[in-house]
């Protein structure tokens, strides 16, 4: 190593080390701190500037609106009750059990809960057995006095609407599904069941109303 | 040149940026003839309405033992990728609940996670500056370890957020607490791009945030908490396309809307918004007025498929979901009988759209879908 001394008396002794002050550096690193801080601010001047001219030719907010809105209504969303307009002929099954329901009754009322375009409107069905033939999913009711009760196919059902259902049950499920989410449709398949599933129903797609994934009943 | 006329020249240029920036203000201003909901409402358009059953909690997924901080769907199938506290990741097949991989991590301080586009690789980035790639595929260590394929390294500052690149298993995007945002080439573990930092223009103070617009995968948004939200363009990497102000607290969060023109912010404020890309106007303010001593931020943020119903977490456990036509709140996920008994800390919606899920300060995952009645017309 260097400036060590050797053992030797002949050698002349190396002076002995002298500390120093630093050198006096420039504080160069604060500088370009300093300068690229400075320069970044230049640079930003420059963009708002550009901006600042760009901004003349812009376009009103309300153009960007209308094309939010024009985007979300033009599409479907699987999170969203859908609501669209009745069409005609779902206005005369919507007639149709709105007159079976005030009038003494004519069995006709399981037209309206089997083909209506929406089975909602089976509650406008107050006729005994009003869902006598109908295929969709068999409800137990909330109420405690019908509770375990399929009320669609009872013969009274006065205490009991598709509104105070709330556990639709697939054809051949076992369990009853714990949401109203298993809505099956004419001719729905065979229908497996699994206890650890939360819905406790295996549908397939054709067997549930719209479900994309269904993550009730896969 | 002086260090003082260095910090004089600084003064002055802070004087013309904050000038400018009012001028620009007052100019938007003029343009903003409406916002999101006014048009909306002008239009006759009404709020989405939910009944109680309509959006329910279908799945709870339990496994982690710590908080859980971010996650992340597959974009084909069900399955979700989240990071705890814990230090694990769990992908979860989100159909049964049931975890396909448990990921020990070598750093436990994970902070964020993503998926990769072909679901064979999961990437995470925490508080050691690394974003880890792990292949699903890999197999295992003696320990039962899933190995780390590929480390980036490069940041000097915690990695908040990452997400792949649309369609390409072999770049991601990371975000940092050292004020950038990288791209990186995942095949050579080397920074392609670095998006703002000490020399360039860009955020200037730590990146929380980033999300990649689905039609255009060159451009992205990143959320700072500088209070704005920037707009790069990955093959300009010296400066941002466009900086959107009006946040009054850290954006923690930034969502592309689904048509790619608009996109969404959620910060500290305790508001969501709504930039337009292309003319930098802000659309529409989601906000609902605090309570007495409460303040709420919004963690994280998420758009249903069609725009219309936007997703935001509170740091009070609160999860809105907001009417975007409107800017009305028309259900609370966080006041529902089975929800989440702790602060929401990230959340997303399935690739096809029909579920959101939920990750929690409380251990768990929760999945919600469409459990109403759908009529048919």
């Amino acid at each position: 190593m260097a400036g060590v001394v050797g053992g030797g008396g002949s050698v002349p002794s190396l002076p002995p080390p002298r500390p120093k002050s630093p050198p006096e550096y420039p504080d160069l690193y604060g500088k370009r701190r300093e300068l690229a801080k400075v320069q970044r601010l230049e640079r930003e001047i420059g963009f708002l500037e550009e901006e600042m001219k760009s901004i003349e030719g812009l376009q009103p907010a309300s153009r960007s609106c209308k094309e939010v809105a024009d985007f979300v209504m033009g599409n479907v969303d699987p999170l969203i009750p859908t609501t669209k307009k009745i069409r005609r002929s779902q206005r005369f099954w919507k007639w149709l059990c709105f007159w079976c329901s005030g009038v003494s009754c004519l069995d006709v009322s399981w037209i309206c809960c089997c083909w209506s375009p929406s089975c909602c409107e089976c509650t406008l069905c107050s006729c005994s057995n009003p869902c006598r033939r109908c295929r969709m999913p068999k409800c137990n009711c909330c109420s405690s006095s019908c509770w375990n009760s399929k009320c669609f196919s009872k013969s009274s059902t006065s205490t009991c609407s598709w509104i105070n259902c709330c556990a639709p049950k697939c054809p051949s499920c076992l369990i009853t599904c714990s949401s109203l989410r298993c809505k099956c449709y004419p001719n729905c398949p065979k229908v497996n069941t699994s206890t650890s599933s939360i819905c406790s129903c295996f549908c397939n797609k054709s067997c549930c109303c719209s479900c994309y994934p269904c993550y009730f009943c896969y | 040149m002086s260090v003082t006329e260095l910090k004089e020249r600084h003064i002055a240029a802070t004087e013309t940026v904050n000038t400018l920036r009012d001028r620009l203000k007052q100019k938007r201003l003029l343009l903003l003839d409406t916002d999101v909901a006014g048009y909306a409402r002008a239009q006759g358009k009404t709020p989405v309405t939910f009944g109680p059953t309509d959006l329910v909690c279908c799945r709870t997924l339990q496994g982690h033992t710590g908080k859980v901080y971010s996650l992340d769907w597959t974009p084909e199938k069900n399955r979700i990728v989240s990071a705890s506290q814990d230090g694990r990741l769990i992908v979860w097949n989100a159909l049964t609940s049931q975890k396909t991989h448990a990921i020990k991590l070598p750093c436990a301080w994970v902070m964020t996670c993503a998926f990769s586009p072909s679901g064979q690789s999961v990437a995470c980035g925490g508080l050691d500056s690394v974003c880890s790639v792990f292949n699903l595929n890999s197999q295992t260590d003696k320990d039962g370890n899933l190995p780390v394929s590929r480390m980036l390294s490069g940041h000097k500052g915690y990695v908040s957020s990452c997400q792949y690149v649309p369609d390409e298993d072999t770049h991601l995007i990371t975000a940092s607490g050292d004020q950038t945002c990288v791209l990186w080439d995942i095949t050579t573990g080397l920074r392609t791009s670095v998006f703002g930092g000490e020399f360039q223009s860009g955020h200037t103070s730590d990146v929380l945030s980033v999300s990649i617009n689905g039609f255009n995968s060159r451009m992205f948004v990143s959320g700072s908490c500088d209070s704005t939200a920037r707009l790069w363009d990955t093959r300009v990497a010296s400066r941002a396309v466009g900086t959107f102000h009006g946040h009054e607290g850290d954006v923690n969060t930034v969502k592309f809307f689904p048509d790619g023109n608009r996109f969404g912010t959620g910060s500290d404020d305790g508001t969501c918004r709504l930039f337009d890309i292309r003319t930098g106007h802000q659309l529409q303010e989601y906000s609902q007025p605090n309570g007495e001593n409460e303040t709420r931020h919004v963690t994280s943020i998420a758009f249903s498929i069609s725009g219309r119903l936007l997703f935001a977490g509170y740091t009070n456990g609160d999860c809105y979901v907001w009417d975007t036509l409107l800017a009305k709140m028309v259900l609370n996920l966080g006041s529902l009988q089975n929800s989440h008994d702790g602060r929401i800390s990230c959340l997303g919606l399935s690739a096809d759209g029909s579920a959101l899920c939920t990750g929690s300060w409380d251990t768990n995952l929760k999945i919600w879908a469409f459990g109403g009645h759908r009529r048919v017309i």
